[in-house]
């Protein structure tokens, strides 16, 4: 087993680090108030093709393997400030361009993939409905078979990049008693569609720089070549889009999480209290040691996981334990780097509060922390 | 029963339903239809078939048409291994 870095996977982490400590650390608190997306922050993410990083370069992405993507991820999370902007691009990422490359037809990815990555076209994932989330594929979005392609009808809610994408992911039922075995259909719908529309626009506890609504499907016409990967498809094609979020969603958040160990070490050799820095307390400190043991136990099994995305036969038992270990240690040691800053900690110009509060929708998208411990249970026999 | 219906008998038995008799399961029994099988098992199956006749599936034929009985299984395997 060989822990090391290759030099060019070094020189990548260094670049997109450079790259996300320049332009990616300012303006977070107020758009953060404001609930604003920026839209030109994304664009210069796609310039650095933060959006394709696996897509082939001849799709015009970046060609990295999934390991090397991982890396380049935990970099632009650890120098990314804004958690929202983070979130939306590892949505647009992990669950609208990973499909769209490993199961569209070559049509589609010749017209979408190169947008796509670089950061002209933003893309929304839509699965979750009203009255199914965890139990997503009991849908009640249909798609019915016509003459040249399908009329999808019904309604998407907390789908993230919603007020803002050009093309929507949307799984529907089209064989409604098959459910996820051969029942359930990936489509690509673009904005402008007649019949599709951004409802509900929701604001929310955290990642409020990422835009998340209800998205209306009211007879939407889809052509055929509309479909990813088969017509019936979209249960398996789901699922391996999520084995990629929850490798590589929780690679973002280890970049948080050493980004919280910095403040919280600076903290504690900074701040004074009793005439001693609030470090000399054990109280603190093992706090601290405990962020440190959480984020490299994290990492190993990000980057393991991350590899085996690519050399496995399936990985749906790794992507699980880690989304739940990571995303569950991302709040633990955001609140603790609260409670190490005091009531600084509780002020919006600290930027630890944000990072708690956006922290906590990691324990329930891409399948709750309980939906995790199922999955687990399951691969071992349960 | 070919070679192929009976790994994967033995596989479903001890990963699906340990402690079942053999003499419960034949070639057209259903599994994903009956129930012994559900989303998170099939996709185990499917991997266990991958690695197991090294074939490949492609998301659309993970389904009942393709997999529901040891029978189906078999015919599949064998038409991905010569097709
Ligand atoms: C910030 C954010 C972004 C999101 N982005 C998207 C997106 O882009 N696209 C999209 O489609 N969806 C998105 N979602 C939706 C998300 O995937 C769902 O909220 C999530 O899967 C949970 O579904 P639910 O909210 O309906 O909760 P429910 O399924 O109703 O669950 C409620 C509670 O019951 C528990 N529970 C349910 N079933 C079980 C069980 N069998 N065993 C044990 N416990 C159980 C859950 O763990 C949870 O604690 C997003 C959500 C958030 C918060």
């Amino acid at each position: 087993m060989d822990f090391s870095f290759t030099p060019d996977q070094e020189a990548l982490r260094d670049q997109i680090l450079e790259f996300a400590t320049r332009e990616l650390t300012e303006g977070a608190i107020e758009r953060d108030r404001g609930g604003v997306f920026p839209h030109d922050l994304w664009e210069k993410c796609g310039e650095m093709g933060l959006q394709g990083l696996p897509v082939p370069e001849s799709h015009g992405g970046v060609g990295l393997d999934s390991l090397s993507t991982a890396i380049a991820l935990e970099a632009f999370g650890y120098g990314c400030r804004d958690g929202g902007l983070a979130f939306a691009i590892g949505a647009h990422l992990l669950a609208c361009v990973i499909p769209v490359w490993r199961h569209g037809s070559e049509e589609l990815k010749e017209r979408y993939l190169p947008g796509l990555s670089n950061g002209s076209l933003i893309a929304v994932n839509a699965i979750t409905e009203p009255d199914s989330g965890s139990d997503a594929f009991a849908m009640k979005t249909r798609a019915v078979s016509v003459e040249g392609g399908f009329r999808i009808d019904g309604t998407k809610t907390f789908a993230s990049n919603g007020p803002v994408a050009d093309l929507a992911v949307v799984y529907a039922a089209t064989d409604p008693d098959r459910g996820f075995l051969g029942g359930i259909t990936a489509f690509l719908v673009e904005k402008g569609t007649p019949g599709f529309s951004v409802g509900q626009k929701f604001e929310k506890m955290g990642l409020r720089t990422a835009p998340l609504s209800e998205l209306v499907f009211d007879d939407v016409f889809v052509p055929d070549d509309s479909v990813i990967g088969g017509v019936g498809g979209g249960g398996p094609i789901f699922n391996h889009s999520m084995e990629w979020e929850r490798i590589c969603l929780p690679a973002i958040h280890l970049g948080t999480m050493r980004h919280l160990l910095d403040r919280a070490v600076e903290q504690a050799r900074t701040r004074k209290a009793f005439g001693q820095s609030i470090g000399k307390n054990q109280a603190i400190s093992h706090r601290i040691a405990d962020l440190k043991v959480r984020l490299e136990a994290a990492r190993l099994l990000t980057y393991r996981s991350a590899e085996r995305l690519e050399t496995a036969g399936t990985v749906g038992l790794d992507a699980s334990m880690t989304k739940l270990l990571v995303s569950e240690s991302l709040v633990r040691s955001a609140l603790d780097v609260v409670q190490i800053f005091g009531g600084y900690g509780y002020m919006d110009e600290y930027e630890v509060e944000r990072i708690l509060r956006d922290s906590i929708g990691s324990t329930i998208y891409s399948g709750t922390s309980e939906m995790q411990r199922n999955i687990i249970a399951g691969w071992l026999g349960l | 029963m070919s070679e192929i219906q009976s790994t994967v008998k033995s596989y479903v038995l001890e990963e699906f339903l340990p402690g079942e008799s053999p003499d419960a399961m034949d070639n057209s029994t259903p599994l994903i239809s009956s129930g012994i099988l559900d989303s998170l098992s099939t996709i185990k199956l499917v991997s266990f078939l991958e690695e197991q006749f090294n074939v490949q599936f492609e998301a659309h034929e993970i389904s009942r048409e393709n997999l529901d009985t040891l029978d189906l299984i078999a015919a599949t395997v064998e038409s991905k291994r010569h097709g």
